[in-house]
């Protein structure tokens, strides 16, 4: 069985190298720059790419710049720097989405890569949903190199009919629930740090305004501060109500540790929480910790991605060129995202590689409502997100939704969302 | 012949002079044009940014503009947090040092023991305070080890603050603090000068008082709307972490003054009645004044820089703890606004200024008497 | 106004014993000074009576008190260091009002005290300054001040004068005295220089090795030293010393020393043949005119090595057959080497050693 697999992927493989004349016909030498921050548990998948470009391009050094700090804090920032003294690396790591887009791509630093694109068929193979948040009317700037999805709530089956419940498939659902579990002494809904927060934001605003909502909000057609701004905000405020007091000081972990240890029935959070699971704590996905689609957002994917792009003035492009097209490649990505714990932006990726929450993912991937996540650079540019870290921390003050709404326009206004 | 020392002494220092004249201050200098400007938001990472001149614009927004908030609350955790930095460590220190010159056993031992913390990075320190404090281990739990019950504190994400205030007074508590400190201080010199006293510190330092309680509703407001900021006790964490790492530091600071005085003085003064206390707080203490005053000096921009320590313990969006620093390289280097960010780096810049520049003058003068 | 008794007061540290044994008893009023050379326990005796040093074994008793156990503020007993101890961050004013200032004084009292004292040294005029701005008379003034303040029971000096230069040592060595006669307190005084001792006490304490070697006025150690050693330590320039033997007894008895033989007064502690050490102190050398009082039988014809003129007196190193020696001469000499000049010794003022036991023969 194994053995198959392998011959059908060398021959894709052919069947690509014989697709993409262009990218192999030459021989490529040089240097290769790539800058992300994967270095800690993400550095194996990483590598396999690398792996993957030496063997095609045995004349091009690969430099691995990496620079550590979880979601790339300080990998920005030195990214940040670099640009701005004028020494782009070849290709560099970035959030998917306004994050590319309304830093990079609005202080014209990207190059188009529609025509990349159109080359490769990816507009075919990649869902219409991504491509749309990946890209502008004026282009298509990175190439996903993984999805993860954001709306997720997380429990464990056999608790759950422990105390009696079911995972809810709307907030009333989980209020019912909660109420239950909260006579009890279990915590309905475990939170952790500020990020966290903004996280189940997200989940939560997506299932009080709906799909076509949350993507007129970042278009700049619906206001933060309308009836369904608020509304969302509200929604948010009684969520709150039933997580428990010392999320703050909690890291992610240690709130999806609270579910696995039956403290807590129910965490939102991104899919990275079955990789630690499966991973870090040897739990049988599907059997031990069970999932769904959070609350009020079934049949909607909101995704947030990591991606490369090509910098304007990269020292070696056709370099660049070459990697990306193995980033966007079917076994590019294959060799990648089972390592990474996420999967493939192609709806045509070898489900065969991946486990069971893997596969039930790139299911819904293919067949969902894709939105962009705010938490994770998908929606927002920066200066956006760095506003709402404030406004988010007002409100877990004041606990105002109205006016939480009233600052999320004005930060919305400022930093120019849907402009 | 003093001429040409003067020249081959100008040689000499001219390199670090223009190195530093470029990176120290040339820099400084850029920042603050660059916090007059409007370089951020969309397009500040272009090849040429474009950068208007705007004047005190982010200046202005920071302290009074709706969104500066969070900076605000930074700038009172940032008091906050030096003063009781400043008092924490410096008084553990102090203590401790007195302990240590009266040479008990294993001294050596000890002195060690209290200053490695000093040796930590204050990610370490961080990542280690972090675990104790965490609300279901660690410090919590302690008095479950005699049988109390556990702590239920919640160190680093208490939202709860005392000592509030409304940003919109701030005129008036500045001059109500103006005003107390001239009281205490006219009532510690009322016994030696009555008469300079009364006149130039009591006196003033009623009508000041009065006048902003009388005077309270037509003072200007700071902000167009209420905004309490106060001494968040998720700080509590923050500070105790950063107490126990530099207390040690404070500790060998006084001891190698405390070291450095005579055996003879101390007997003179035992001699002259004084107890162990009497001698700390009149000798001792006084003598090593230049100590305490480089402590001071220390510790506050210690506190004004803490960056890595917070970063490491509550995380970068943690508005309970936040400090003007992290908020700086969030502004900068997340938000892409670099012109607010230069804003809150001149203004910190200032601050610390306060503090050293009267300590440069004073010493400066010191040593011209000399 | 207090006695101060020591008796078989014994201080270690560690294995090593400073003071061994020491008795003594210091009247009401006196004026004691403790000699030694280094190292010889004189500080560290001083220490015990202040209370910085606790006592290994015996008791001390100020006033009918015994103080072993008594804090040193407590004892009523004011100390002047060495170094001045002064404290550098206070103004002379403040220096002096210390002691006040603990003993919680009231502000008019301490004010007054201070004053007087002030006016006493001549200090008024800087009252308000700091320390270091003073000279080294002046500090040392302070370090009085500070100490008669308190109108102490018992003065301890600790070598106050040693940090001073020659001239002001001896002015402030006249400055004590006079001060002393003038508070009339107990008074110990610790110092190695013998001049010190001899000028300033009443009864001078010759400690060495922790033990007292001899108690007595000035007059007395320095014309009847109970030893060798109190013989070689008090006097300036130092005794001549040299072995001799004693011959014949009564009034025939004649000590020789090398090549020179001179009757002596009788000796009965002596016997005839007996080895001794011989002392003379240089002030027992006559010349010239002075030679008249002398016995004739006691003149010499002596060689000079070198003369040394002093102002008012003179040094002389001279030899006599094959011994040398040193004499302290009224007036002015002036010789050259080698001229040969007629010296005389009072031998009443002989004295006789033991040289086994370094004790004297008397």
């Amino acid at each position: 069985m194994k053995k198959f697999i392998t011959l059908c992927c060398a021959c894709a493989a052919m069947l690509m190298l014989l697709t993409a004349p262009v990218a192999s016909a030459k021989e490529l030498s040089g240097k290769l720059e790539i800058f992300s921050w994967w270095a800690g548990d993400e550095g194996p998948a990483l590598q396999a790419l690398i792996d993957q470009y030496k063997a095609a391009n045995p004349k091009v050094e690969v430099v691995n710049a990496t620079v550590t700090g979880g979601s790339g804090v300080n990998a920005k920032a030195v990214l940040k720097t670099r640009m701005l003294g004028g020494e782009p690396p070849d290709s560099f790591q970035v959030h998917a989405g306004q994050e590319l887009i309304g830093t990079w791509v609005k202080a014209d630093r990207m190059e188009d890569l529609t025509f990349l694109f159109k080359e490769q068929g990816w507009e075919k193979v990649f869902p219409a949903g991504l491509v749309k948040q990946i890209g502008t009317d004026k282009g298509i700037w990175s190439v996903p190199v993984n999805i993860h999805r954001s709306n997720v709530v997380w429990y464990v089956p056999e608790n759950l009919k422990k105390w009696g419940i079911a995972a809810p498939a709307s907030w009333d659902e989980f209020f019912a629930a909660a109420e239950v579990l909260k006579a009890k002494g279990i915590v309905p809904l475990a939170l952790a740090e500020n990020w966290t927060i903004n996280h189940l934001w997200e989940s939560v605003a997506l299932s009080a305004i709906g799909v076509e909502n949350w993507e007129a909000l970042w278009s700049g057609k619906l206001a933060f501060d309308s009836q369904a701004g608020v509304k969302a905000w509200q929604l948010f405020g009684k969520v709150l109500e039933y997580t428990n007091k010392d999320a703050a000081s909690l890291s992610w972990q240690q709130a999806t540790d609270m579910v696995v240890d039956g403290r807590a029935a129910f965490n939102i959070m991104g899919d990275w929480a079955a990789g630690y699971m499966t991973t870090t704590k040897k739990l049988v996905p599907g059997k031990d910790f069970g999932w769904a689609a959070s609350p009020g957002t079934g049949g909607k994917f909101m995704f947030l991605a990591d991606s490369f792009g090509l910098p304007k003035g990269a020292p070696n492009r056709d370099n660049v060129i070459a990697w990306l097209t193995l980033l966007g490649s079917r076994e590019g990505s294959d060799a990648f995202n089972p390592l990474k714990g996420s999967i493939s932006a192609r709806t045509d990726s070898d489900l065969t590689k991946y486990n069971v929450y893997g596969q039930s993912a790139a299911a819904d991937f293919s067949k969902d409502l894709i939105v962009g996540s705010l938490a994770h650079g998908v929606s927002a540019n920066e200066g956006f997100m760095n506003d709402f870290a404030s406004v988010m921390e007002m409100f877990l003050k004041s606990r105002d939704a109205m006016a939480a709404a009233k600052a999320a326009q004005q930060i919305a206004v400022k930093n120019g969302i849907g402009k | 012949m003093r001429n040409h020392d003067r020249i081959k002494a100008l040689c000499t220092l001219s390199p670090s002079i223009i190195l530093i004249g470029i990176f120290v201050y040339g820099f400084i200098g850029n920042t603050f044009w660059i916090s007059l400007t409007d370089w951020g938001g969309v397009a500040s990472l272009a090849e040429n940014p474009v950068k208007n001149f705007t004047g005190f614009g982010n200046y202005t927004e920071l302290f009074a503009g709706f969104l500066g908030g969070s900076f605000r609350q930074d700038l009172v955790n940032a008091v906050y947090y030096s003063v009781s930095l400043l008092a924490g460590a410096i008084g553990i220190g102090l203590f401790l040092a007195v302990l240590l010159d009266n040479k008990p056993v294993g001294e050596a031992f000890f002195r060690t023991v209290f200053l490695y913390p000093m040796s930590l990075s204050f990610i370490v320190t961080g990542t280690i305070w972090r675990w104790m404090l965490s609300p279901q281990g660690g410090v919590n739990i302690l008095p479950t080890y005699v049988g109390l019950d556990p702590l239920q504190f919640r160190w680093l994400s208490s939202t709860e603050a005392v000592m509030e205030f409304d940003w919109q007074n701030l005129l008036q508590i500045a001059l109500y603090i103006l005003a107390a400190v001239l009281i205490i201080w006219g009532l510690w010199q009322v016994k030696q000068q009555p008469r300079r006293a009364m006149s130039r510190l009591l006196v003033p330092g009623v009508v000041l008082g009065g006048g902003a309680w009388l005077g309270g509703d037509i003072l200007p407001k700071a902000l167009f709307m209420e905004e309490m900021h106060g001494f968040n006790l998720a700080t509590l964490g923050i500070i105790m972490a950063t107490v126990w790492q530099y207390s040690g530091y404070t500790m060998a600071l006084y001891l190698a003054g405390f070291t450095g005085i005579s055996q003879d003085l101390r007997d003179a003064a035992m001699l002259d009645g004084a107890s162990s206390a009497s001698y700390y707080r009149h000798i001792a203490l006084p003598m090593v004044k230049p100590i305490t005053i480089s402590a001071v000096i220390i510790l506050s921009h210690i506190s004004l820089k803490m960056f890595d320590l917070i970063f490491a313990m509550t995380g970068p969006d943690n508005g309970s703890t936040g400090h003007p620093a992290l908020n700086m390289y969030l502004t900068t280097f997340r938000a892409n606004e670099f012109s607010r960010g230069a804003a809150i780096a001149i203004i910190l810049f200032l601050i610390a200024a306060t503090f050293i520049i009267p300590y440069l003058i004073s010493s400066y003068r010191q040593r011209r008497i000399r | 106004m207090a006695q101060v008794e020591l008796s078989k007061v014994s201080k270690q540290f560690g294995a090593t014993k400073v003071v061994r044994g020491i008795d003594l008893k210091i009247e009401d009023n006196e004026f004691i000074v403790l000699v030694g050379p280094s190292g010889c326990g004189k500080s560290t005796v001083l220490r015990m009576i202040a209370g910085l040093e606790s006592v290994s074994s015996g008791e001390i008793r100020i006033g009918d008190r015994p103080v072993n156990q008594v804090a040193p503020k407590d004892r009523n007993v004011a100390m002047v260091f060495q170094n001045y101890a002064l404290y550098p961050h206070m103004s002379v004013y403040e220096n002096m009002a210390f002691s006040l200032k603990m003993a919680k004084e009231s502000r008019d009292e301490i004010e007054r005290k201070v004053r007087e004292a002030a006016e006493i040294l001549e200090l008024t005029p800087y009252l308000d300054r700091k320390p270091a701005a003073l000279s080294g008379g002046q500090r040392q003034r302070v370090a009085m001040g500070r100490a008669i303040v308190r109108s102490p029971s018992v003065f301890l000096f600790d070598e106050p004068l040693s940090n001073l230069d020659a001239q002001l040592r001896t002015q402030m060595r006249m400055e004590l005295k006079k001060l002393h006669l003038k508070m009339n307190t107990t008074t110990i005084y610790v110092t190695h220089d013998q001049i010190e001792a001899m000028t300033l006490a009443d009864r001078i304490v010759i400690l060495k090795d922790g033990e007292i070697q001899q108690v007595g006025t000035p007059i007395e150690v320095f014309e009847r030293p109970v030893n060798r050693f109190v013989a070689g330590f008090i006097g300036n320039p130092p005794i001549n010393m040299l072995s001799a033997t004693i011959s014949g007894a009564g009034p025939g008895t004649m000590l020789a020393m090398g090549s020179l033989h001179l009757p002596i007064p009788p000796q009965p502690a002596c016997h005839d043949g007996q080895r001794v050490l011989a002392g003379i102190r240089p002030d027992a050398i006559e010349i010239g005119s002075r030679l008249v009082g002398l016995r004739t039988d006691w003149h010499v014809q002596a060689e000079v090595v070198l003369a040394e003129i002093l102002g008012g007196h003179s040094l002389l190193e001279f030899t006599v057959g094959d011994i040398s020696m040193i004499a302290e001469l009224e007036g002015r000499i002036i010789a050259r080497p080698g001229e040969k000049v007629a010296l005389g010794f009072d031998l009443d003022r002989l004295l006789l050693f033991d040289p086994q036991s370094g004790l004297a023969l008397r």
